[in-house]
């Protein structure tokens, strides 16, 4: 990892559940838990997703916005129980199944940064995430 | 969020451990988005496919359902549409998975909340109804952007467990379209032609969405023809949802907020941008798969009306399914039944197609489906079924009816 950036913090709307420290996983693509994931592997399994085959467990996950129906907000917290979750999710734009699906499931969450947080944040960044106060602080660059 | 006195004894216990959950649970929500109150409900509903559900998601129920019923009292009425399933079908689509056993378990754990389990597809508003301005709590997006857009009632997505929550509470938070500022057009867009077809319609909805991209952006849609239909409207506005995450739209004329233009936008509306026939056509073909084999036609979502099953009917009179394609047609039991009384589905058998009732096809382990068939090319004339199935693996084409029937008989992708 390189030098310390532990000044960086990103702001964000207040967020739910608890605060966490991670490894990032980022993307500008959006994010679905049935549209874009194969909950079984924990792995992105739609093609055309620029993190297509990547796994996203125990990852802070970075994405644009929240797209598609329903079924994450049962999903989020399936995927915790079986430990196929991310540690995180960091979204510019949450829709209300996304939020609602966080709360069920107890998983961090944040949106609304003052930037675009798929640029700030790059895959292999670790974190500090607090939703508590929708903040972000990067603590150490990926390589 | 500001509580009133009976929000806060019920948020203390005083109304049992079911409203306590759903009222502490909806504060997180609310409060994730600024909403000042909550809004009462009279009518919820409940998305509860099973694949969605996950086994966590049906011992969570069972679990309400274990407290006594003093404590898990419903203060709202609540639906859940899709009950159930096509045993039959779903033996040949995926063996090694017995879905009755799983369906019946989240139907009798639904059922002993006192939750509505029906067949009926709840947007077709058959089930329940809200009226203009009635504040709802609906799950579908489907539902919930045909509520707001075409009937003027006010509803944010409430998925599964948000819908439960309202059912226990009766009230939802008061935020996003329940407020009449957010309900207002942000952009516009006029049709320069006439879709011919739902997937068509369809098109135009997944265009827009992806523009868009966003839950807070409202299209106001000028489709410069006669009154769709309301199942052209419904492939529109599911898609708009689906490839967008778009719960409010207008079309103007047509819905009930927007009978012009300034109407839509509160004010002077901006210059609408163009959806062009080019574009539609742009956006079918990007799916490619021309002169391709074909596995499986998939045609659901919305689950087809009675005369889409007559046009399939008619399509495959005298002729018959390639033997290497499969070709499944998705549609309420009640619509089956019927269409079993009038031979309609004698004749789609009879040619090798299947009729299939229950859960939609992407809603049923597709992702296993295909793993256990090899399937690869997958056709469908909702776009919905496409974006959701690229996700599973398939390599989808939307494509008409009648170009998805035509070319389940030639076992392959026909232009």
């Amino acid at each position: 990892m390189s030098a310390s950036t532990s000044d960086i913090v990103l702001r964000g709307h207040v967020g739910i559940g608890p605060s966490v420290r991670g490894v990032v996983l980022a993307a500008s693509d959006d994010f679905s838990a049935r549209y874009d994931l194969d909950r079984d592997r924990g792995v992105v399994s739609r093609r055309a997703h620029k993190l297509y085959g990547e796994s996203y467990v125990g990852k802070i996950l970075v994405l644009n916005a929240a797209k598609g129906g329903v079924a994450s907000a049962w999903m989020l917290r399936d995927m915790v129980l079986a430990g196929k979750a991310p540690l995180a999710l960091l979204l510019n734009n949450a829709n209300p199944v996304m939020a609602q699906g966080a709360a069920f499931a107890d998983l961090p969450f944040i949106d609304r940064f003052d930037v675009d947080v798929t640029q700030a944040l790059r895959s292999g960044d670790t974190v500090f995430v607090d939703p508590a106060l929708g903040l972000v602080r990067i603590e150490a660059r990926g390589d | 969020m500001k509580l009133d006195a009976l929000e806060k004894a019920m948020l203390d216990g005083a109304h049992g451990e079911a409203a306590r959950w759903g009222l502490e649970y909806q504060q997180r929500v609310g409060a994730f988005f600024d909403a000042e109150d909550f809004v009462p409900v009279r009518l919820i509903h409940i998305s509860t496919d099973r694949e969605t559900m996950g086994d966590s998601g049906v011992s969570f129920i069972r679990e309400l359902g274990d407290l006594p019923p003093e404590s898990r009292r419903p203060r709202a009425f609540a639906a859940a549409d899709f009950r159930g399933f096509d045993d039959e079908t779903f033996r040949f689509l995926l063996p090694g998975r017995d879905l009755a056993t799983q369906s019946a378990e989240a139907a009798e754990a639904l059922g002993r909340l006192g939750v509505s389990t029906a067949h009926a597809y709840i947007n077709d508003h058959s089930v329940t109804a809200p009226v203009f301005g009635e504040a709802c709590g609906y799950s579908g997006t489907p539902s919930v952007i045909y509520m707001n857009g075409l009937v003027g009632a006010r509803c944010n997505f409430e998925a599964g467990p948000s819908s439960l929550a309202a059912f226990f509470t009766g009230r939802v938070p008061r935020y996003g379209f329940h407020l009449s500022e957010n309900r207002r057009a942000t952009h516009a867009y006029q049709l320069a032609f006439t879709p011919e077809s739902v997937v068509e319609w369809g098109a135009v909805g997944a265009i827009i969405g992806r523009r868009l991209n966003s839950y807070w952006s409202v299209p106001a849609i000028d489709c410069s023809s006669a009154t769709p239909p309301v199942l052209s409207l419904n492939h529109m506005a599911l898609n708009l949802a689906s490839y967008g995450s778009i719960a409010m739209f207008h079309v103007i004329g047509v819905t009930p907020e927007a009978p012009d233009w300034d109407a839509a936008f509160g004010g002077k509306a901006p210059s609408p941008e163009l959806i062009t026939r080019e574009a539609v056509e742009t956006f079918l073909e990007s799916w490619g798969g021309a002169g391709e084999k074909l596995d499986v036609v998939a045609l659901s979502t919305p689950q087809l009306s009675m005369t889409e099953l007559i046009e399939i009917a008619d399509l495959l009179d005298g002729r018959h399914v390639h033997p290497d394609t499969t070709l499944l047609a998705y549609a309420p039991l009640e619509i089956k039944e019927a269409a079993e009384r009038i031979g309609v589905k004698q004749r789609i058998e009879k040619a090798g197609g299947r009729i299939v009732h229950g859960h939609d096809f992407f809603a049923t382990y597709a992702k296993e489906i295909r793993e256990h068939h090899n399937w690869d090319r997958l056709m469908t004339h909702s776009v919905k079924v496409a974006n959701i199935c690229a996700g599973y693996g398939y390599r989808p084409r939307p494509a008409s009816i009648e170009q998805c029937v035509k070319s389940a008989i030639a076992g392959k992708v026909l232009p």
